[in-house]
C-alpha cells in the first residue's frame, strides 16, 4: 500500500480520463423521493460530471457489476444427432467508483465465497480480475450499521481509496495498476499536516454511527433460537418479495435454468440471482418445499447473514449497509429483528429462573 | 488545469492482478471447474418400472473417460442438452471404468426429457460431487445397508464395492423396501448379489399383492429377525428422510453409534459446487459437505428431517 | 431433438378470440424479429392475425379474452372438444380483465349507457375458466411475447416452461428501478406475479397487478403496507379488482 494526496480538481482529471476510456460505473442521482431526498444507483458512467461524488448511499449494491442478475453460464448449439457446449467468460475490463467501505468488503466476501473453496468460479474471477475498484469513505447514515459487523473500515479488496481530507483525497494505492495510472498526475506525499487529518477523518467516523447491532456470539444465538416465534412475527410481516436479497451486496444464492432457443438449434444455461424469501426457493422435484412458510424462509436469510456457511467458515456475510432495511416495504431490519430475538431469547431466561427476591 | 483528452485505456488496467492476494487454486483444485461436462453418449436403456429406467452412460472422449473417477455414495449432474441438469446420484460400480450406470425415476423435467431419450442419444454429464461413504474405515467389520424405495439406486455403488472388495467385509447384509412387490428394483440381480458378492438379502413390501410370496410390513419390522453386534457394525441407510428417521432411531437404540451410521440425502442442486445455497440444509451444503453424512451430523443439522 | 433421439412435430394451432381487444394476439405478431421462428415451430391452423387459412384440426387453443355471451360459451366449448390442450391467455381470459369493470353495474344501465336504446345480450364479463377446463394460463395485458413464445416452445419440447411464482419486485428491483412507494405510489408489485420484466414500473407506471397474484403472498401483510400509505380499504379494492385478477383476495378486511 502506497499513500500519496491528491487535490480534488486533479482527483476529477484522473477519474476523466478513467471514464472516458473504459467501461464505467459509479453513484448517480437516478430520481427524487417523494421527501425530496435524491436517490442513487451505481450506473454507467461517461463523464466526470456523471458520477454524484458526494452520494449518500446507492439502493442497490454494485454486487451486481461482478455477478449480474442474470448470466450465461454456457451455450449448447445442437446439429445431426449431436452437441457442442460452448462456455464464455471473457469479460471487458471495468471500473467502479465510489464504492463504500462496506461495499467494498461486501466484494472481499464475495471473493470467499466465489474463489476459495474447491471449486472457484470463473465467472466471478474473470468480471473480477477485470474490475478497477475505487473506493470512498464516507460519513454513515443514520441507520448504517457497518461498525457493528467491523465492516467500516477496508484494507484490501480495492484499486484506489480516497479518504476525504477537505479540499483534497488522502490515497490508499493498493495496486500496481493504479499507481501506474495516477503517474501522469500530481500526487504529493502525505504531510505531517495530512496524516493528522486523515487519523482525524476516522475518528470523525467512527463516532457518527448512530445504529449498532449486538452481534458478539450471535451465531450460537441463532442455532439456540431456531425455533423462536419470533421468526414466524417477522416472517408474518415479510411480503416474500425478494426485494431485501436483489439490492444486498452479499446474497449471492442463485438458480440455474437452461431455456431453448427460439429455433430449437441451441439452448442456453443461465445463472439467475435467486432469494431465499422467494416461495419456491427449497422446493424439489415432486413440489416439496423445505421451507414452505415466511417465517422459515426469513429465518434462513438471517441464518445465512449473521451466521454463516461452510462455504466461507461460517464468516458472517451481512457488512451492515442497512440497504435491506431501507428497501423493504414491510419494514423488516436486521437491527429491529435481531433486538427482538436477542430481547426474547433473555428475556425467556429470566422466565425459567425467577430471581431469589421473588422466590 | 490538465489537459483532458489524457486517457487510461482498459489495457493498462488489465496487466496486473486484481488484488495482493489471489487465491491459491494450486492447493486445492487442479483447473477451474467451468459449466462444461463430459460428453457421454446412452449406450443401454433398461426398463425398470414403469416410472424408473437405469441408463448406460459412457463418455465419448476416452482421454476424459479415463479422467472421470468416483467414490460410491458420490452423484454427478446430469444434462440433458436443452432441458436443463439434474443431481443423479451414481449408480455403478467405482472400477467400472468404461461405463456410469445412473437410476433415474421420472420426477421433473429433466428427468422426464431423459425418459424420452433413446439408445444412441448424447448428454452430459459434471462431477463426481459431494462426499462418499467410508468403505475403508469399514474394514474389517459387519455392515448393515438398508435401502428404501429408489434409496437402492444409490446402495449399489457400496454394493459393488463390497463385491469387490468382499474379504475386507464380515457380515453384509441388505435390508431393501419398497411399497409394492413390483416396485422392487433391481430384482434381477438379487441372486447375482446374495451368490457372488455374498450378502445377506432381505426384502419386504409395505402392500403385497396376491403373487408376492415373501415378508410384508414395515422396513424396521426386519430387525426382528437377526442381531446385531452394535460394537462392529457399519450401517448404510438410503431412502426417504421418514425412513432413515426411524431406521436411524431403531439403530441407535440398539446401541451403534452415530457416526457409524451413514445416510444420504437429497435437495435440489443446482451448481453443484457449493456456491448456489439451493441445496443447504441448515448451515450445510448437501452437494460439498453431503449427500453422505454421518447421523451425528444429520441430527445437528436444522431442518434435515 | 435429434441428439436425444426422438423427433418434435410442430404442434397444430389455434387460435380464438373471445370479448377483448385482440392486442394479446396482435402482440404475438409483433416482435418481427424472432417472428419467423415461432411461426415455424407452429402449424398454424386458425389465427385470424397471422393467416388467412382456416381449419378447424388443431391441438393447441389459445384462447383470448372473457366471455360475455351465451354463444361465446357455446363456441368455447365446442373449442375445447377439439383441442387436446388449451391455454387461456391474456388477463381477460385467465381473470375477466378490464372487462368485468362492467360486472358490479346494473345490466340494463350499462346497455343504455353504450347503445342506447339497442337491445343486446351481454352478461357478467366471466373467465374462460369458470366454463371449460383450462391447461395453461398465461396472464398479462397484453401478455409477453416472450413468455409465449417460451411457453409455445415447451409445448413443443414437452419441457414446459412454469410462470415465475414470485412477485415483480425481484424484477423491477434487478432493472435497477427506483421503488415508486418511494416516490409515493401505490404499486401492486410486490403481490403481483413477475415474468413481465416489471416493464410498468420501470416507466414509472404503478403496476396494476394483469399478472394476477403471485404463489402464496402475503396479502395480510400487504394490505397493511398500503392502508400506511394512506389508501382506503375501498380504493385498495378497487385497484385490485382493475384486472380482475386478486378476487380471491376481495372480501380480506386487511
Amino acid at each position: 500500500m502506497i499513500y500519496k494526496v491528491i487535490s480534488k480538481p486533479e482527483f476529477r482529471a484522473f477519474i476523466e480520463a478513467l471514464v472516458t476510456a473504459n467501461t464505467s460505473y459509479g453513484p448517480r442521482q437516478v430520481d427524487t423521493d417523494s421527501h425530496g431526498e435524491p436517490i442513487y444507483q451505481f450506473m454507467p458512467v461517461s463523464s466526470a460530471d456523471d458520477i454524484a461524488f458526494d452520494y449518500t448511499v446507492t439502493t442497490s449494491s454494485a454486487k451486481h457489476l461482478l455477478m449480474p442478475f442474470r448470466d450465461e453460464l454456457s451455450r449448447f448449439s445442437f446439429s445431426d444427432g449431436d452437441w457442442k457446449q460452448q462456455v464464455d467468460y471473457e469479460t471487458p475490463p471495468i471500473v467502479l467508483i465510489g464504492l463504500r467501505p462496506c461495499d467494498i468488503s461486501a466484494i472481499n466476501i464475495l471473493d470467499e465465497v466465489m474463489l476459495k473453496g474447491a471449486y472457484p468460479s470463473p465467472y466471478y474471477l474473470a468480471r473480477r480480475k477485470n474490475t478497477f475498484i475505487i473506493g470512498m469513505d464516507h460519513l454513515p447514515l443514520p441507520d448504517c450499521f457497518c461498525k457493528s459487523m467491523n465492516r467500516h473500515t477496508v484494507n484490501h479488496g480495492f484499486s484506489l481509496f480516497c479518504s476525504d481530507i477537505g479540499n483534497r483525497y488522502y490515497l490508499s494505492i493498493n495496486s500496481a495498476k493504479a499507481f501506474s495510472c495516477l503517474k501522469e498526475f500530481c500526487l504529493t506525499d502525505p504531510s505531517y499536516e495530512d496524516n493528522c487529518l486523515l487519523i482525524e477523518r476516522r475518528k470523525h467516523i467512527k463516532q457518527s454511527f448512530e445504529t449498532n447491532i449486538e452481534v458478539s456470539g450471535l451465531p450460537v444465538f441463532l442455532d439456540v433460537e431456531f425455533d423462536s416465534p419470533i421468526w414466524q412475527k417477522w416472517g408474518d410481516k415479510c411480503l416474500s418479495c425478494g426485494s431485501c436479497a436483489m439490492v444486498c451486496p452479499t446474497c449471492y444464492c442463485y438458480s440455474v435454468e437452461e431455456r431453448f432457443d427460439l429455433d430449437l438449434r441451441g439452448s442456453t444455461r443461465e445463472s439467475h440471482l435467486y432469494s431465499c424469501n422467494l416461495v419456491d426457493f427449497a422446493q424439489v422435484a415432486g413440489g416439496h418445499n423445505f421451507r414452505p412458510r415466511n417465517g422459515d424462509r426469513l429465518k434462513y436469510r438471517y441464518y445465512h447473514h449473521y451466521r454463516g456457511f461452510s462455504a466461507n467458515d461460517n464468516q458472517q456475510i451481512c457488512v451492515g449497509c442497512n440497504r435491506c432495511g431501507r428497501t423493504c416495504l414491510a419494514d423488516i431490519n436486521p437491527k429491529d429483528v435481531i433486538n427482538d430475538l436477542r430481547l426474547e431469547g433473555e428475556s425467556c431466561v429470566t422466565c425459567v429462573s425467577p430471581s431469589p427476591a421473588k422466590a | 488545469m490538465r489537459d483532458m483528452r489524457f486517457t487510461i485505456p482498459g489495457q493498462s488496467l488489465n496487466r496486473e492482478p486484481f488484488i495482493d492476494r489471489i487465491p491459491d487454486f494450486q492447493k486445492k483444485c487442479e483447473v477451474m471447474i467451468t459449466d462444461r461436462g463430459y460428453k457421454c453418449k446412452i449406450t443401454n436403456i433398461v426398463p425398470l418400472t414403469s416410472q424408473e429406467k437405469l441408463f448406460l452412460l459412457r463418455i465419448v472422449d476416452p482421454m476424459e473417460r479415463e479422467l472421470f473417477s468416483f467414490r460410491p455414495g458420490q452423484f454427478l449432474m446430469l444434462e440433458v442438452p436443452g432441458y436443463g441438469e439434474a443431481p443423479i446420484s451414481i449408480s455403478s460400480s467405482s472400477s467400472n471404468q468404461e461405463f456410469v450406470e445412473l437410476c433415474i425415476r421420472k420426477a421433473g423435467l429433466v428427468t422426464s426429457a431423459m425418459f424420452e431419450a433413446r439408445q444412441g442419444a448424447m448428454v452430459s454429464i459434471r462431477g463426481p460431487f459431494g462426499t462418499s461413504f467410508p468403505m475403508e474405515a469399514m474394514r474389517g467389520q459387519n455392515v448393515l445397508m438398508v435401502a428404501g424405495g429408489l434409496g437402492i439406486a444409490p446402495m449399489r455403488a457400496p454394493l459393488f464395492w463390497i463385491g469387490n472388495h468382499r474379504d475386507w467385509y464380515k457380515d453384509v447384509r441388505l435390508l431393501y423396501g419398497a411399497k409394492e412387490p413390483s416396485q422392487l428394483l433391481f430384482n434381477y440381480q438379487f441372486e447375482e448379489w446374495k451368490k457372488v458378492s455374498n450378502v445377506n438379502l432381505m426384502t419386504i413390501v409395505e402392500h403385497p399383492d396376491d403373487s408376492w410370496k415373501g415378508r410384508s410390513g414395515m422396513i424396521t419390522a426386519l430387525f426382528d429377525e437377526f442381531s446385531i453386534d452394535p460394537d462392529n457394525t457399519f450401517a448404510i441407510v438410503c431412502g426417504p428422510p421418514v425412513m432413515f428417521k426411524f431406521v436411524c432411531n431403531h439403530l441407535d437404540h440398539i446401541g451403534i453409534p452415530m457416526n457409524r451410521m451413514f445416510v444420504s440425502l437429497e435437495r435440489r442442486m443446482h451448481c453443484g459446487m457449493g456456491k448456489c445455497c439451493r441445496c443447504m440444509v441448515g448451515s450445510t451444503f448437501t452437494c460439498l459437505d453431503g449427500p453422505v453424512f454421518d447421523y451425528w451430523s444429520v441430527m445437528n443439522l436444522k431442518e434435515a428431517i | 431433438m435429434n441428439h436425444l433421439g426422438f423427433k418434435l412435430d410442430s404442434i397444430k394451432i389455434g387460435s380464438f378470440d373471445f370479448t377483448c381487444c385482440e392486442g394479446c394476439q396482435l402482440q404475438l405478431a409483433n416482435r418481427e424479429s424472432s417472428l419467423p421462428d415461432f411461426l415455424a415451430l407452429l402449424d398454424i391452423r386458425n389465427f385470424r392475425e397471422i393467416s388467412s387459412e382456416r381449419h378447424d384440426d388443431y391441438d393447441i387453443a389459445l384462447v383470448e379474452g372473457s366471455i360475455t355471451r351465451s354463444d361465446e360459451i357455446r363456441r368455447l366449448k365446442t373449442i375445447r372438444q377439439k383441442a387436446k390442450v388449451l391455454v387461456a391467455y391474456g388477463s381477460c381470459a385467465c381473470f375477466g380483465g378490464v372487462n368485468s369493470r362492467k360486472n358490479p353495474i346494473p345490466q340494463e344501465e350499462l346497455i343504455r349507457e353504450v347503445y342506447g336504446d339497442k337491445h343486446i345480450e351481454t352478461m357478467p364479463s366471466m373467465r374462460i375458466a369458470d366454463f371449460v377446463q383450462v391447461d395453461y394460463s398465461i396472464p398479462g395485458c397484453p401478455v409477453s411475447k416472450k413468455e409465449v413464445e417460451q411457453i409455445v416452445v415447451g409445448l413443443v419440447t414437452r419441457s414446459l416452461v412454469s410462470l415465475p411464482r414470485f412477485p415483480v419486485c425481484v424484477e423491477c428491483k434487478q432493472r435497477l428501478n427506483t421503488c415508486l412507494f418511494d416516490l409515493g405510489e401505490i404499486c401492486l408489485g410486490p403481490v403481483t406475479r413477475a415474468g413481465c420484466d416489471a416493464v410498468c414500473p420501470s416507466g414509472k407506471t404503478p403496476c396494476l397487478g394483469c399478472r394476477g397474484p403471485a404463489d402464496d403472498i402475503n396479502f395480510p401483510a400487504f394490505s397493511q403496507l398500503v392502508h400506511e400509505q394512506g389508501l382506503s380499504t375501498e380504493e385498495m379494492r378497487e385497484k385490485l379488482a382493475f384486472y380482475n385478477g386478486f378476487t380471491d383476495y376481495h372480501d380480506h378486511e386487511g
